[in-house]
């Protein structure tokens, strides 16, 4: 236990990694906050930027930004009426209304307040619920783990895009390419066409930042002509008695946030319009009409999508399965660094745990003060034109691309995948699914080859022992759930006013 | 959601074209083992190019149905894709993209990159010039101090070999 408790405080006694947190959590917050930045490409590109240093610095500038990228984009949806990240698409709803009203300080307090109460549920629920999820998951066959991976593609393939169709195609690709190489039990070559370089498989640093750096900033090249308008704000801090008032409201929408989070592919995004349709469908009389202003309808997308953070840690670090698509890049720079997320993580290496911990609770402190400070330089920053800004991004995808092997062909990949991805977002396909898939093909194809095989290569023995092991019973039927509630579940969230469109992972 | 949205030029073809990639991964996926027994390395490929071949297919179905692209009079539908999905700036942008990927090895990336960001900054219509050179050149200069420094970071030197440093 001391142990533990040393290593949840290590960001907060080392000076340099308290450094690395505080710095990750500023950048975050403007990161999160500039329309066309998203936390997903900042945390794809800075993992080549880090992978020489150590796991733990790694970790704290990640969590830092993950954290306060979160919170960042109920900035500009408040101000600008733009979310700066999909997670404050529902922001924007009654936000917007709120600073046309004059009271943007307002709203920009109260949301830092829920954000940093749904964070800190979030952080709780992680540090209750892994150890025992860690242990429930040493007993996971083979075959679960397939479930989980299949179910994973399928959440965040049917919620995120225009329909389950294109969720699942995404999500296969992703798949597919994630089983370029040789093949893990057998060494066999598959889809190398013969090129030595492909038996390493896709490098899939390149195709992260292609997917969501690359093909973001082609998209963005629609909207060159939109200029932002320009606000005052003065009162920020919030009333005791408004806060009092509304802790109920965020306590209930952060633990919407965090199962919604721990459910693996689904993140702070789909929480933040679950959580606003179940305040909408509970609060009998809101401050004003939802989206007119109420506050209600900052304080449930606000508490949700940063309770959704710690969640999404925790199938992450439990059974190296990601909670959404930022956790799907951070699975893939533990392996860069030589860790290999899964069951045996938490058990083999307890201080990394302890560590996240530690360094998310850190980040969600200085979440207040910062988030509660620099809005008038951050209105500024803000208005950056997108011709100044979109280049730079490319300049910082094609040198995090370049650093991670000092390969030039590896940009090549990232641009092609970068249009590839401009394509499929342009004909209403979500990239998210791809990573997932990407991430999670060859655990699929270890899992379903080690299951196959314990049973001697017997299909219906296989088969049956989905709906007799009672793990693999409980996921085929949450699986069958997923598949059957999506056309009203897709209902409910596309059902929603203001014309929002479906969350772009 | 599907059935009502008028389709986006182009998006016939492009459902095309992604069947036409999942029968080709499925062809290729059978080619790694054939059927030769449940647990052979191409199982998983091949379930996840016929995963792909069908949902393309729903995809395409789905295409087929939807109302034509809304083409205004006067306009072709050659026209209305490249407003619509490949305006000018994007493939200008990408063009100079390429362009800078096949100088960064042998100018080196300060060079390419300067001349990479003042172009494209220009291309997306940045009308000040001095204003565009030196934002150009600031931000290029922290993001080379950044990455040297705090990432340590190799870059590629080019012609620049030997000076800096």
């Amino acid at each position: 236990m001391s142990e533990a408790l040393s290593y949840f405080f290590m960001s907060w006694t080392d000076p340099y990694l308290l450094f690395l947190t505080a710095a990750g959590t500023f950048a975050g917050i403007y990161i999160g906050a500039i329309p066309g930045l998203s936390v997903t490409m900042a945390v794809s590109i800075l993992i080549s930027f880090t992978f020489k240093w150590h796991v733990n610095e790694a970790l704290a500038l990640i969590a830092g930004i993950y954290l306060g990228g979160v919170y960042g984009g109920s900035r500009s949806a408040i101000l600008l009426n733009i979310p700066g990240a999909p997670a404050a698409i529902a922001t924007a709803l009654d936000g917007y209304p709120l600073a046309q009203r004059g009271e943007a300080g307002v709203a920009i307090g109260l949301t830092t307040v829920v954000s940093v109460l749904g964070g800190f549920i979030g952080i709780i629920a992680l540090a209750v619920a892994a150890p025992q999820l860690s242990k429930l998951s040493l007993l996971f066959a083979p075959r679960d783990y397939l479930l989980l991976a299949i179910w994973g593609i399928l959440l965040v393939g049917s919620l995120s895009g225009e329909s389950m169709a294109k969720g699942v195609f995404a999500g296969a690709v992703g798949v597919l390419l994630g089983m370029v190489g040789l093949d893990p039990l057998t060494a066999e070559g598959r889809f190398t066409f013969g090129s030595i370089q492909l038996t390493g498989g896709i490098p899939y640093v390149a195709a992260m930042i292609g997917f969501f750096g690359v093909a973001e900033v082609l998209v963005q090249l629609h909207h060159l002509g939109v200029t932002p308008v320009k606000q005052n704000v003065s009162k920020i801090l919030p009333s005791w008695a408004l806060m009092r008032k509304y802790l109920p409201l965020g306590l209930r929408c952060s633990s919407i946030g965090v199962v919604i989070g721990a459910l693996p592919g689904a993140g702070g995004d789909i929480a933040a319009l679950m959580a606003y349709d179940h305040a909408k469908r509970t609060t009998r009389n809101p401050s004003r009409p939802f989206g007119e202003g109420a506050y209600e309808g900052l304080v449930a997308p606000e508490s949700a999508n940063n309770a959704a953070v710690g969640g999404a840690y925790i199938p992450m670090l439990t059974l190296g399965i990601p909670g959404d698509a930022v956790t799907a890049v951070i699975i893939g720079a533990l392996y860069i660094h030589g860790l290999k997320p899964g069951p045996m993580m938490l058990i083999e290496t307890p201080h990394l745990f302890w560590f996240c911990v530690g360094n998310l609770t850190l980040a969600n402190i200085f979440l207040l003060p910062m988030g509660l400070s620099g809005i008038r330089i951050f209105a500024k920053i803000v208005e950056t034109p997108k011709p100044i800004l979109l280049p730079l991004i490319l300049v910082l995808s094609a040198v995090g691309t370049y650093a991670i092997q000092n390969n030039p062909v590896d940009i090549y990949w990232m641009l092609g995948f970068g249009v590839f991805g401009y394509f499929l977002k342009m004909y209403g396909f979500q990239v998210g699914p791809v990573i997932l898939g990407i991430i999670l093909g060859p655990l699929m194809d270890v899992s379903y080859r080690r299951a196959m095989i314990s049973t001697g290569d017997d299909p219906l023995a296989f088969l049956g022992e989905f709906f007799t092991a009672p793990i693999s019973a409980v996921l085929v039927v949450a699986l069958a759930v997923t598949i059957l509630s999506q056309t009203s579940l897709w209902r409910a969230l596309t059902g929603r006013g203001g014309g929002a469109k479906a969350p772009a992972i | 959601m599907d059935a009502s949205r008028p389709r986006v030029p182009g998006e016939l073809v492009f459902a095309l074209a992604m069947l036409v990639f999942g029968l080709t991964a499925l062809w290729q996926a059978w080619r790694i083992s054939g059927l030769s027994s449940w647990s052979a390395p191409g199982v998983m490929p091949m379930v996840a190019a016929a995963v792909m071949s069908a949902s393309a297919l729903v995809f395409l179905r789905n295409t087929l149905r939807s109302p034509k692209p809304e083409i205004p009079a006067g306009s072709s539908l050659a026209r209305q894709f490249a407003h619509q999905v490949l305006p000018l700036p994007i493939v200008m942008f990408t063009a100079l993209i390429v362009v800078y990927m096949l100088a960064l090895e042998p100018l080196g990336f300060i060079i390419s990159s300067f001349a990479f960001l003042a172009a494209s900054m220009f291309t997306l219509g940045s009308r000040r010039i001095v204003f565009t050179l030196v934002i150009s050149a600031l931000s290029l200069a922290a993001i080379y101090l950044v990455f040297q420094t705090a990432f340590s970071v190799v870059l590629p030197e080019g012609v620049l070999r030997g000076v800096l440093r």
